[in-house]
């Protein structure tokens, strides 16, 4: 690497307008932008004049970016650490566990599940093609995102139909999924809330699950230490049938 | 503070506490205007969307350098935007290393209260017959430097003059944007005319 050039101040003058349009090289630049961090003298002219090339995109005709573009920038941000602040504080996750455990109530799994991280999960948001039931998809994308990047916790979902996320963030939980399986048109997926003493509530379900499916349950998360998915025919108060999915909350 | 700046403030504070739905706002008001300035740059439509996208990320991540006294976002988004894209243009060109060109042009100007007010007020007609005013070879000159990418040097080779021509031919067209856009010729013009030592280019 060459020794940094520095100007003397009469060269700084000079080379403001060319360092005011980024058309200094990448040595000159250095220098004047050294030069101007650190020199006694005012300057004031060329300081002034290095916010001028600002008022040149005002010449164009805005072009209107693609929707994607909104999306993939939200998706990106949501994952995104600021310089000033410290990493996002999301926490996951535990390792996966098959669904079917036949000597245990189907509540009862050991330490949950395969490392899906929140960058996974906001790329999945992003990218995922979502379900064509979402009524306004930009819209439920970007809540999906903003309750990602405000999460006070992600639990990883998995099982024999997909993987998944339950999303906490305040009182509000949603669960979210990119690849469950299609279900008949007389079958439905069901939700389940469990605490510690294996009582199991209802939560919500989801009818169509292509794409990216996106569901705030109806209830938080309270005390439940652990999230299950059924696949019912009609929904039901309470079930009989083994999970499919499962999810540990008590991480 | 102007209402613009304190709403700017504001804006910026949010993005700086995190909230990024107002990231989603600064993008909704200006993502058009990037767009077109990157498109102009890189001359490729998916390309360009890859700049706007780097350029708000850029800020996202480095809304703690904006100083609301010192200037608005607009202006610095867009320097922000111009210069990733150049840095792309140089980068095919020179085979430069990108990232490390966007750092340093991240970290190069910070927006400037003259200027700032011309960004806000100056429209799309007003700003083309400015440029309009000036002679072809300082609008030639700004062109190749602000929107291709070149530097003086490189402009002066390409247009068979000598650097410190091509240098001069800035500040006079830098000089003539400020009387026609702020108003006054106060700054510059002292230099305008002088022809730089070759001394100075080396």
């Amino acid at each position: 690497m060459n020794e940094q050039r520095t100007l003397d101040c009469s060269t700084a003058d000079e080379l403001a307008a060319a360092y005011a349009f980024g058309a200094l090289d990448s040595d000159d630049d250095r220098a004047m932008s050294a030069h101007l961090a650190t020199c006694d003298q005012p300057h004031a002219e060329a300081r002034e004049m290095i916010g001028a090339a600002a008022v040149l995109p005002a010449m164009l005709e805005p072009v209107a970016p693609s929707a994607a573009l909104r999306d993939r920038l939200m998706a990106t941000v949501a994952a995104t650490p600021q310089e000033h602040r410290p990493a996002a504080t999301t926490t996951l996750v535990r390792q996966p566990v098959p669904v079917a455990e036949p000597q245990r109530a189907w509540w009862q799994f050991g330490p949950l599940p395969a490392a899906l991280t929140a960058v996974g999960l906001v790329a999945a948001v992003g990218f995922g093609a979502w379900g064509a039931s979402a009524n306004n998809q930009v819209a439920e994308r970007d809540a999906a995102l903003r309750a990602i990047a405000s999460a006070d916790s992600i639990h990883a979902a998995s099982g024999a139909v997909g993987s998944g996320w339950v999303i906490e963030s305040g009182d509000v939980a949603m669960f979210m999924a990119t690849d469950l399986a299609d279900l008949p048109d007389d079958q439905l997926y069901e939700f389940w809330l469990i605490d510690a003493d294996g009582n199991a509530v209802a939560a919500g379900i989801l009818t169509d699950p292509t794409g990216v499916a996106l569901v705030t349950l109806e209830r938080g998360l309270g005390d439940a230490v652990m999230f299950a998915v059924t696949v019912e025919t009609e929904r039901v108060e309470q079930s009989v049938n083994d999970p499919v999915m499962v999810a540990a909350l008590d991480a | 503070m102007s209402d613009d700046r304190q709403a700017d403030a504001r804006l910026a504070e949010r993005i700086r506490s995190g909230d990024t739905t107002a990231l989603g706002e600064l993008y909704d008001r200006h993502s058009a205007a990037a767009l077109a300035t990157a498109l102009r740059v890189v001359g490729d439509r998916e390309e360009a969307e890859d700049v706007v996208h780097d350029a708000f990320v850029a800020v996202w991540r480095k809304i703690d350098r904006f100083d609301a006294d010192r200037g608005s976002l607009r202006p610095w988004l867009m320097t922000v935007v111009r210069n990733r894209a150049i840095d792309r243009v140089r980068a095919r060109r020179f085979n430069v290393d990108v990232d490390d060109a966007d750092e340093r042009s991240l970290l190069r100007t910070g927006p400037n209260p003259t200027w700032d007010d011309a960004v806000r007020r100056a429209s799309a007609r007003e700003v083309r017959a400015a440029l309009a005013q000036l002679p072809d070879e300082q609008r030639r000159a700004i062109e190749l430097a602000y929107f291709e990418g070149y530097t003086y040097r490189e402009v002066a080779d390409l247009t068979g003059v000598p650097a410190g021509t091509a240098n001069g031919r800035l500040r006079l067209a830098l000089a003539k944007l400020r009387e026609a856009l702020i108003g006054t010729t106060a700054a510059p013009l002292s230099f305008a005319d002088r022809s730089l030592s070759e001394e100075a280019h080396r």
